[in-house]
């Protein structure tokens, strides 16, 4: 397939405009700098990518990345845990709030929107319950996951880079992608040629539930610390970053490379807004015509392959 | 006498990958029912959307009334009387028949909704067709299928029309409405309005068109008037070359019993009992609301039965939902390809592959090359007409899409499979070439079991006819023993039964 | 509309509060400690500290805390106020989530003879004027504060050094007034404030916009932080950039999470400005009122507590 040129000239251009008015943008700081710090909302776009190819959505993402770095900072902490069974108490929490949230949505068949948004208040809530709504240190613990190796790259970014390009091979050659797009694209069909969906939705949601909690932990990893807070309104983000990316709200159509392209979008903006001392309603407008711009570039592109 | 034509059209050309229409002249006059057919993918549907406006032409010109009309919309053709009833329903099912009628031109008082006189003006639109017994505050959800595409038709005759398109209108609709239809149409065209009939049904046409045009691979193969051909000669025009359809065949042998279901309900269905056997083609006749998809979604366990037993092969079987079904060998074409067959937006590859892709695939992840070859031999197996493997089914005609939905099934490589209007919307070539895999595939020993509302379809294909009347099975009929008349009085048996019981129950 | 009923009934549920059960002793007052977000972990250690003294002083009045989802349920809180009206209670005391939108209801508690206190966020004077009332404010400087600390910071920078602000959610007074205090201190010190943005109060929003600022101007100095969370993550973008022990960071809040690093020098100072006796203060100018028969209108407008720079 070939690789549509919108995205990266987007992003080319974003660079270059910052370049222009930033005097010290275009610095090998300021990209090691957003490499180590996109790694959480690139693999939790991953997710969100799969997630609305099955023409479904998770707004819990959030929350259940503050519950998942909470739940670790504290097992650490409070309870004496060493760090692996903390991380993997982290990561099984993100799992268990995907799956509860994918297996209402199959059973009871609800739509994902009406029940992630109530794991959105319970993971939020049980997030405040474990960390006492305390912001909790825990200091250089996991900070190997953060620690540059070499030229100022972190781990947590070579994984996120790692897990964008398997899956973006799993998506494109795997039975399971294969399965998934038909499901997005027409749910009943599928059923009717055989495949029962259900299963492979509940697993879409799994595996959305821990690439936040993953999320989570490499925030917690960088940043030292778990903030219960940590996260509001981070779902509008993800899903920003993954439909400007050219993935289909509607199902059966997204990519995850695409994806990644548009995560870094939404990272070089938000990082040369604040670069160049934006003000605070001056983000937010030009960050939200650069999603509408985006995304009507996608329609466009579309519009124009069809004839 | 010369009088200037409605509507004049000069080499109108239009292209989308491929040329899709070339150099098309033609020119309708006022008051005419002219038949346009061929086969799928021929033009038809792009010719009849560039007069209502929906898509624009490459080249060429048109003349309404003298005057150049090139409409950029279909509000923008529909401003100037000229409107198209398209095939697919386009009826907003939660809102009644009323609204549905005067969308965007609700009349309204205060900004509030007029709704006597909504519903007096429905009724008189529906009246023109006929359609007294329509509630019109009923949602149209609540109608049968065939009522919606009358509806939908009744919408097209709001305003002022000069010129009606009306695609394939009698697909749904039984032999009772199709008459009311006929001779509304007949009332409309001594009114002066130009009749566009777009159909595969070579008989219908022949009985209400005035003039027959047919087109071929995008070029106009024939217009003349209606008198002047035969049925045969349409057909050979349509396809190039001559078809048979073979009614006198004796009964194919069939071997043992490969499917069998025993007092099966659920839904519509009361009480439904039959077998197929290896190597025998079944037909399910009925009326359109008899039970007929009910009873094969209850087989294929796409909808839960209340009771009944299945046995497959001679065992005992269980399905509970249609994974069990294709797991076990059994097979569902569904009627409404769109909404339950194709996956739309995806690619040819893809569609036909989906029910079983072990087949490309090895340890979980897709073998491409398979894939294609895979594709490429269907594609040619079955005469599917596409740029390659890889575009995407929306842009196949209808028959086309319904070649990739039948090899998706003939890739599965199914014991049983269960089909329901194969051919619906089908054009003549494409339904030989089903109706040869078809007979293939009874010869190969597998056991199918066919719906159809095309009693001669069902006439040529069928070892067997069972006919289901009202939710029951009332009569099967071996080849041989049937005629038309036969299999329609078995199909409305029931239903005068219920009637009678119904006066019975009045009277005492 | 299936699906949005369903939406309506989620949000419905999502945003209810469950009001503590209310014993009925009729003689002691009762007094309600209306919240703004519990999720706050500022607020929630108010709370604890109103509950506690509840507690040491159980005899002289009974306590209904509640508060609301988030800082910004404006609407959720009046609905707290008049359903706290209707259960009759003789005093409310405030944390208002907007300082304008909350004047009308308090009016109409006033009109029902309830006293009503003001802490954190202070009520806009114009509007209490306009409704001729009168309502008093009990709680810290933060503009003072936050000048205590940044004058702690000024005497360890060199004259004419450059800094930067991370300033909470922009909209809210608490936010204006520390960046006020936090400039108060950088001019009469001489300082250069470079840069001034909203880390919304987060951890992870912090963090980028003080990696963004050191890179934009290298020879940053200091950062200012409008809260101790803003701060955690200010550290960690100086320590990605390795410049640990150059870039001086304060905060505000005093939480417990910043001791280790206010310990190792990674932060300068913070503000305690003793949440935990907040509402308390402000309980205790109610009960005054209420033992003294006071009247609204003749309470002190402006109670400062206690503000204190912390350094290790």
């Amino acid at each position: 397939m070939k690789q549509a040129l919108g995205l990266p000239l987007a992003l080319l251009a974003l660079v270059v405009g910052f370049g222009l008015t930033s005097e010290y943008f275009l610095t090998r700081d300021t990209f090691i700098a957003i490499a180590n710090d996109i790694p959480a909302l690139t693999v939790m776009a991953v997710g969100m990518t799969f997630v609305l190819i099955i023409a479904g959505i998770d707004l819990s993402i959030g929350s259940v990345l503050a519950l998942s770095a909470g739940l670790t900072a504290v097992a650490m902490q409070s309870w004496g845990w060493n760090l692996p069974g903390a991380a993997t108490l982290g990561l099984a929490c993100g799992l268990f709030c995907g799956t509860l949230t994918g297996a209402v949505t199959v059973a009871w068949r609800l739509p994902s929107f009406i029940v992630s948004l109530g794991m959105l208040e319970i993971a939020r809530g049980s997030a405040y319950l474990v960390t006492d709504s305390r912001t909790q240190y825990i200091g250089g613990a996991i900070g190997g996951l953060s620690t540059p190796l070499w030229f100022g790259i972190s781990p947590a970014f070579l994984l996120a880079l790692a897990i964008v390009v398997a899956s973006h091979i799993v998506l494109r050659k795997s039975v399971f992608g294969r399965y998934l797009v038909g499901i997005g694209t027409n749910e009943e069909a599928m059923r009717l040629a055989g495949i029962d969906p259900r299963p492979w939705k509940v697993i879409v949601f799994a595996l959305m539930g821990s690439l936040a909690a993953l999320g989570g932990l490499m925030q917690l990893s960088r940043l030292e610390a778990a903030d219960p807070n940590a996260g509001v309104g981070m779902e509008l983000q993800v899903i920003a970053a993954v439909v400007i990316g050219g993935t289909s709200l509607m199902g059966g159509r997204g990519s995850v490379l695409n994806t990644f392209f548009g995560v870094l979008i939404v990272a070089v903006l938000e990082a040369g807004l604040a670069q160049i001392g934006a003000s605070d309603p001056a983000k937010r407008v030009i960050t939200g015509c650069v999603i509408i711009v985006a995304v009507l570039l996608d329609v466009y592109r579309n519009r124009r392959k069809r004839g | 006498m010369a009088r200037a034509p409605l509507l004049r059209i000069g080499k109108l050309c239009k292209s989308f990958a491929a040329p899709v229409l070339t150099d098309i002249d033609l020119a309708f006059d006022t008051g005419e029912i002219v038949a346009l057919t061929g086969e799928n993918g021929a033009g038809k549907s792009t010719l009849s959307k560039l007069i209502a406006g929906l898509i624009s032409p490459d080249s060429g010109e048109m003349l309404l009334g003298g005057e150049r009309f090139s409409p950029r919309s279909r509000v923008d053709a529909e401003r100037s009387g000229v409107r198209m009833v398209l095939q697919e329903l386009s009826l907003v099912g939660t809102l009644s028949v009323a609204e549905n009628l005067q969308l965007g031109a609700i009349p309204h008082r205060f900004g509030f909704i007029d709704r006597d006189a909504m519903n007096a003006r429905a009724r008189a639109q529906l009246a023109l067709l006929g359609l007294d017994s329509i509630d019109p505050e009923l949602p149209v959800s609540e109608l049968g299928i065939g009522q919606q595409q009358l509806v939908e038709i009744a919408r097209g005759l709001s305003g002022d029309v000069k010129l009606l398109i009306l695609d394939e209108p009698t697909a749904m609709l039984t032999a009772r409405e199709v008459e009311e239809l006929f001779r509304q149409l007949a009332l409309l065209r001594g009114r002066g309005v130009t009749i566009v009939y777009i159909s595969h049904r070579l008989d219908e046409l022949q009985r209400i068109a005035d003039r027959v045009v047919v087109l071929r691979d995008g070029r106009l193969a024939c217009d003349r008037a209606m008198a002047e051909v035969s049925h045969d000669e349409i057909v050979r025009m349509m396809v190039g070359h001559d078809v048979h359809e073979d009614e006198d065949r004796p009964r194919r042998a069939s071997g043992r019993e490969l499917l069998r279901v025993a007092n099966f309900s659920g839904g519509l269905v009361r009480d439904a009992s039959l077998a197929v056997h290896a190597g025998e083609i079944l037909g399910l006749a009925g009326l359109v609301g008899s039970g007929r998809t009910e009873l094969l979604r209850l087989i294929f366990g796409a909808d839960q039965k209340s009771t009944g037993d299945l046995w497959l092969g001679g065992r005992p079987a269980r399905i509970r939902n249609p994974t069990d079904a294709v797991a076990q060998g059994v097979g569902l074409l569904t009627e409404d390809r769109k909404s339950q067959g194709l996956l739309l937006g995806q690619a040819l590859a893809m569609n036909l592959t989906i029910a079983h892709l072990s087949t490309v695939s090895r340890k979980g992840w897709i073998d491409g090359g398979g894939e294609e070859r895979t594709a490429q031999q269907w594609k040619q197996r079955l005469r599917i007409r596409s740029k390659d493997s890889a575009q995407h089914v929306d842009e196949l005609s209808g028959g086309n899409q319904q070649k990739v939905l039948f090899a998706r099934w003939l890739h599965r490589d199914c014991q049983v499979l269960l089909l329901d209007e194969p051919t619906r919307g089908v054009d003549i070539g494409a339904r030989a070439d089903i109706y040869a895999e078809l007979d293939a595939l009874a010869k190969a020993g597998k056991a199918l079991l066919v719906v159809s509302s095309d009693l001669r379809e069902l006439m040529t294909l069928c070892d067997r006819i069972a006919v289901m009347s009202a939710g029951t099975l009332v009569q099967t009929f071996e080849r041989g023993e049937w005629t038309e008349q036969a299999l329609l009085a078995a199909a409305f048996s029931a239903y005068a039964q219920t009637m009678n019981m119904a006066t019975d129950k009045a009277a005492s | 509309m299936q699906i949005f009923r369903r939406f309506l009934a989620a949000l419905a549920l999502s945003s209810m509060v469950v009001l503590p059960a209310v014993s009925e002793a009729a003689a002691k007052p009762r007094v309600a400690l209306v919240m703004k977000s519990l999720a706050n972990e500022f607020f929630q250690t108010m709370q604890d500290g109103a509950k506690a003294h509840q507690k040491a002083n159980a005899a002289q009045y009974d306590l209904i805390a509640i508060g609301i989802k988030d800082e910004i349920d404006t609407s959720g809180q009046i609905r707290l106020v008049e359903q706290m009206l209707a259960q009759r209670v003789d005093a409310i005391v405030i944390a208002p989530a907007d300082s304008s939108a909350l004047v009308p209801v308090l009016q109409s508690a006033i009109a029902k003879g309830v006293i009503v206190v003001n802490i954190d966020n202070r009520l806009d004077a114009k509007a209490l004027a306009a409704k001729g009332i009168s309502i008093p404010f009990v709680g810290p400087d933060n503009r003072a504060g936050a000048k205590l600390a940044g004058d702690h910071l000024a005497k360890q920078l060199a004259a004419g050094s450059k800094v930067g602000i991370i300033e909470g959610v922009p909209t809210t007074v608490n936010a204006q007034q520390r960046t006020l205090g936090f400039r108060d201190a950088m001019q009469a010190a001489g300082m250069k404030v470079a840069s001034v943005q909203s880390g919304e109060w987060e951890l992870q929003k912090g963090n980028t916009v003080a990696s963004a600022m050191m890179r934009e101007h290298p020879d940053l100095a200091a950062l200012l932080c409008g809260n101790d969370t803003m701060a955690l993550g200010a550290v960690a973008a100086i320590r990605s950039a390795g410049k640990t022990g150059k870039v001086k960071v304060v905060g505000y809040d005093n939480i417990p999470a910043v001791k280790p690093l206010l310990t190792d020098g990674r932060m300068s100072a913070t503000v305690d400005q003793f949440a935990g006796k907040q509402a308390a203060f402000g309980i205790e100018v109610a009960l005054k009122a209420l033992a003294a028969k006071t009247p609204q209108a003749s309470l002190p407008v402006v109670t400062n507590t206690e503000v204190a720079l912390v350094t290790r």
